[in-house]
């Protein structure tokens, strides 16, 4: 007598050669021949299998997808962890806003053009380097911490981020570990003295620029108006001699944009970006909602990315489109993920007065005032907060085949999207199925022993 | 050489085919849909009769499932003393089978 077997929640796409399988619960990615796929198309309406009673070949088939836990007892469904305690998840990345403010007035801006709502403020020095040895100290065991220059632009308060990184990276060499600096810039502020400063301290740098100019100037302006895509390029190539290193770029594109989503791409790569990541825009208000054409052409504009990611990995070569290199990094791995994200959980971000938030895009939410330099994190706070996020998506996601995968998406734009905008929630989740089945095709086709898979391992292990 | 008809593509997917590895047939979970339902773990006093018009007819229906449950491959007889004696003074002797199954002396 043999158990009774239950499918998985499984999914099937077209593949050139047979089909892929995702078990949507394991996160598992298999390829499967013709046969295998028909005899799944054979036995999938089945509640219950009993091999032994399975004929002929098919009973070999399911035997081996039984193997892989696609069909699989009923009491072996996997039980999800309790849910994460903030407090027993040490801070490992501090994002530090160290300057509430911009010389540039960005039209998509969820800092309110960089101040997070109220007047213009910068981090005191002191300020900034206490919250970084409070980063160091308390980072538990980790061996490796990461301090994230942010803003409004980073630059503006130079002092601040020199106390921040000093502090860090002594009191990290005092413990014995490794300090990560990486800095998001607008790029117009690359002063000597900043140039000087970021090659000192090694800083990662990625530059927010969105493509040729009459996108990027069609919503990135100086404060005082007037285009800054030359002064960005300008910038990045001050930054590009004084430290032998390429920055990445981060573009933002709003829906009246993503059709050009390819072109964009390639005017970065030829400017020598290490890798072109593409947002779209969050939508801040509602006239950045896109309509469904805008959708197809943000899909589109990915798709035909993905395809020329497939094609240059067919020559050995990594097309550096950071979104996909993410995502296939995330297939790779296969963890399923109960969290959409870090933020709370090893993952938190200070404003200029030295309040916590569990992520940078939060600054100036009093909801989501998490603690402070002063009285430490707030972590009953946040487990409040996230358990509640988990709790709003859980019936929806349970039903959705990336839920392994995404955990309910980015909480900033969901907060935008059911609280500031009181759409219903689930607003981008089609598009992130779209984009993950894409993207599993791409990872699906890499040849196995290429240099290409090489890279994303390399990448999935951080 | 022919294409595998399953191939493991991502490390989670790798990592349960090595779970799988060398795996044989266990015991079976006692979930398993041929068990009989109803026959594990409550002491059951077996005066309620099966309404269905099936062998045995009379016996209560968890009786009944373990009969059918338990005439092939399986017999399990443990948890239902009352399916399987014919103790005279049952009734007098254990009216509560959780509590007075002490009392039941079998030659």
């Amino acid at each position: 007598m043999s158990a009774a077997l239950h499918w998985a929640d499984l999914r099937l796409f077209d593949a050139p050669d047979g089909a892929l399988l995702f078990d949507a619960e394991q996160a598992s990615l298999f390829a499967i021949d013709d046969d295998t796929r028909a005899a799944i198309g054979r036995w999938r309406g089945r509640e219950a299998i009993v091999l032994d009673e399975v004929p002929g070949d098919d009973r070999e088939v399911l035997a081996a997808l039984a193997r892989r836990r696609v069909l699989r007892p009923a009491h072996a469904r996997r039980v999800p962890p309790p849910r994460p305690d903030p407090a027993a998840i040490p801070v490992g990345t501090l994002v530090l806003e160290a300057a509430q403010a911009c010389n540039l007035r960005c039209t998509y801006c969820y800092a309110g053009g960089g101040s997070y709502g109220g007047p213009a403020r910068a981090m005191r020095p002191a300020l900034a380097a206490r919250a970084a040895r409070q980063l160091v100290e308390g980072s538990g065991e980790r061996a490796t911490v990461t301090l994230v220059l942010f803003g409004g632009e980073p630059l503006l308060n130079l002092p601040a981020l020199r106390a921040a990184v000093e502090a860090a990276a002594s009191a990290a060499r005092a413990r014995g570990k490794r300090l990560v600096v990486s800095m998001t810039t607008n790029g117009t502020r690359f002063t000597d003295e900043a140039l000087a400063f970021v090659a000192e301290h090694q800083i990662g740098v990625s530059v927010s620029i969105d493509g040729p100019p009459d996108v990027h100037d069609a919503n990135r302006r100086h404060a005082g108006g007037g285009d800054s895509y030359a002064d960005v390029v300008a910038g990045v190539e001050r930054l590009v001699a004084r430290t032998g290193r390429a920055p990445a770029a981060r573009v933002t594109l709003v829906p009246a944009q993503w059709h050009r989503v390819p072109e964009v791409f390639d005017h970065l790569v030829a400017r020598g970006f290490l890798e072109v990541g593409i947002a779209p825009a969050s939508p801040v208000s509602a006239d950045l909602l896109p309509t469904p054409a805008q959708d197809e052409a943000l899909i589109a504009g990915f798709a035909a990315l993905a395809g020329r990611f497939a094609a240059e990995a067919a020559r050995g070569r990594v097309l550096p489109f950071s979104n996909l290199l993410d995502l296939c990094a995330k297939l790779h791995a296969g963890d399923v993920r109960d969290v959409p994200c870090g933020a709370g959980l090893g993952y938190l971000a200070m404003d200029a007065d030295g309040t916590y938030y569990p992520c940078h895009r939060f600054a100036g939410d009093d909801a989501l005032r998490v603690g402070d330099l002063d009285t430490g994190i707030d972590h009953a706070r946040l487990r409040d907060y996230l358990d509640g996020e988990a709790r709003v998506r859980a019936g929806d996601c349970a039903a959705c085949w990336v839920r392994s995968l995404c955990a309910g998406g980015c909480h900033h734009d969901n907060r935008l999207r059911e609280h500031a905008l009181r759409l219903p929630r689930g607003g981008s989740c089609e598009f992130v199925r779209r984009w993950t089945a894409l993207g599993l095709a791409a990872y699906a086709g890499l040849r196995r022993d290429g240099p290409v898979l090489a890279f994303i391992d390399r990448r999935a292990r951080g | 050489m022919r294409k595998k008809a399953i191939q493991a593509l991502n490390e989670k997917a790798r990592a349960i085919e090595r779970l799988a590895d060398g795996e044989q047939p266990t015991a079976q979970a006692l979930t398993d849909r041929k068990v009989p339902q109803g026959c594990t773990t409550i002491f059951d006093t077996g005066w309620e009769t099966n309404p269905r018009p099936t062998y045995p007819v009379g016996n209560c229906q968890a009786s009944a499932r373990d009969f059918h449950g338990c005439v092939g491959d399986c017999w399990w007889p443990a948890q239902m003393p009352d399916g399987l004696t014919n103790h005279r003074e049952f009734d007098e002797q254990c009216p509560n089978v959780a509590r007075d199954w002490r009392n039941l002396k079998y030659d």
